[in-house]
């Protein structure tokens, strides 16, 4: 069996996530409002793509396994999605 | 005596190919169910951060981020290590996927050191919510709700990442009386996944709990 993914790439994988850990630790200390979280949250969705990307395989695995992950991120953003759009527009 | 690669195969399934692509899709299927338990918590995060605003960001600046800081490191250790460990099963090197499997599971442990650490800070800062919490003011009981959130979301990670070590216990003992090879390590593959998705979700709890009070913290 060929190795799909090599140790450099697990590497690299590794200190990008590193990097952007150390990233979102120093914008912290930037004051930008609610974007703060907005950053945050946004840079730790990279860091799981590259973790289910390159750890988990995810990349190269069946097209079933894929359709898998995609319905469960797809479920979990409309339970997200449906109902702060609620609480946003509570006040309108 | 049955034939070794009888045993690999079981009797369901036509190839070994088959068989472990079954395991794998199964083990996504739960991993996508754990989705929606965590999701649950993060979405009642959203509400009370959005209704709270002020409360949650004074919450935040109390985290000791250069602990939470460390930690998120030393998951992205743990979750390296575990990828090498699955590299080394499919390579067939039974000594390197012991060592790194070991590796793993003591990264995880210190995880849980400095987990329980800050933990024990937040207690003796009378943050722990129901047990020792007093502060007061106009925010203080929104700021209890953050905590609250706090210990039960980490709270439910560290649960996993006990879990995590009880799994990859077994697969040192398994590895250590020669049941994995080249040709068949999808119980190492699947634990795999399961820690890398703890990991994903620490990543989030790390950016939602750790981040936002940073500029209010005086160096």
């Amino acid at each position: 069996m060929t190795h799909a993914i090599s140790r450099k790439t697990y590497l690299f994988t590794f200190l990008g996530l590193l990097g952007l850990t150390l990233s979102t630790t120093l914008l912290g200390f930037v004051d930008m409002g609610p974007f703060n979280m907005i950053a945050a949250v946004g840079i730790a969705a990279c860091k799981a793509c590259l973790i289910a990307a390159f750890f988990m395989h995810a990349l190269i695995e069946a097209k079933v396994i894929r359709v898998v992950l995609t319905g469960g991120v797809i479920w979990f953003l409309i339970l997200i999605s449906f109902t702060l759009s609620d609480y946003i527009s509570r006040s309108w | 005596m049955a034939n070794p690669i009888a045993l690999l195969l079981r009797e369901q399934y036509s190839t070994p190919v088959q068989q472990r692509e079954t395991s794998k899709l199964g083990m996504w299927i739960f991993i996508m169910t754990e989705i929606m338990l965590f999701g649950g918590l993060f979405l009642a995060f959203s509400v009370y951060r959005m209704s709270f605003p002020q409360a949650f960001v004074k919450g935040s600046a109390d985290m000791s981020i250069v602990l939470g800081s460390i930690n998120t490191a030393v998951l992205i250790c743990s979750s390296f290590t575990m990828a090498l460990a699955v590299y080394s099963a499919e390579t067939g090197n039974r000594r390197m996927l012991t060592v790194f499997l070991i590796a793993t599971m003591i990264l995880g442990l210190v995880f849980l050191g400095i987990k329980f650490t800050e933990y024990y800070q937040h207690y003796l800062q009378h943050e722990a919510p129901a047990v020792w919490f007093d502060h007061t003011g106009p925010d203080s009981g929104h700021l209890e709700m953050f905590f609250v959130l706090y210990f039960l979301m980490t709270g439910l990670h560290a649960v996993h990442m006990l879990v995590g070590e009880g799994i990859l216990t077994a697969m040192v003992i398994r590895n250590h009386r020669g049941s994995f090879s080249a040709d068949y390590y999808t119980p190492v593959e699947i634990s795999g996944l399961y820690w890398h998705f703890v990991d994903i979700i620490w990543v989030f709890l790390f950016a939602i709990f750790y981040v936002e009070g940073l500029h209010l913290h005086k160096l």
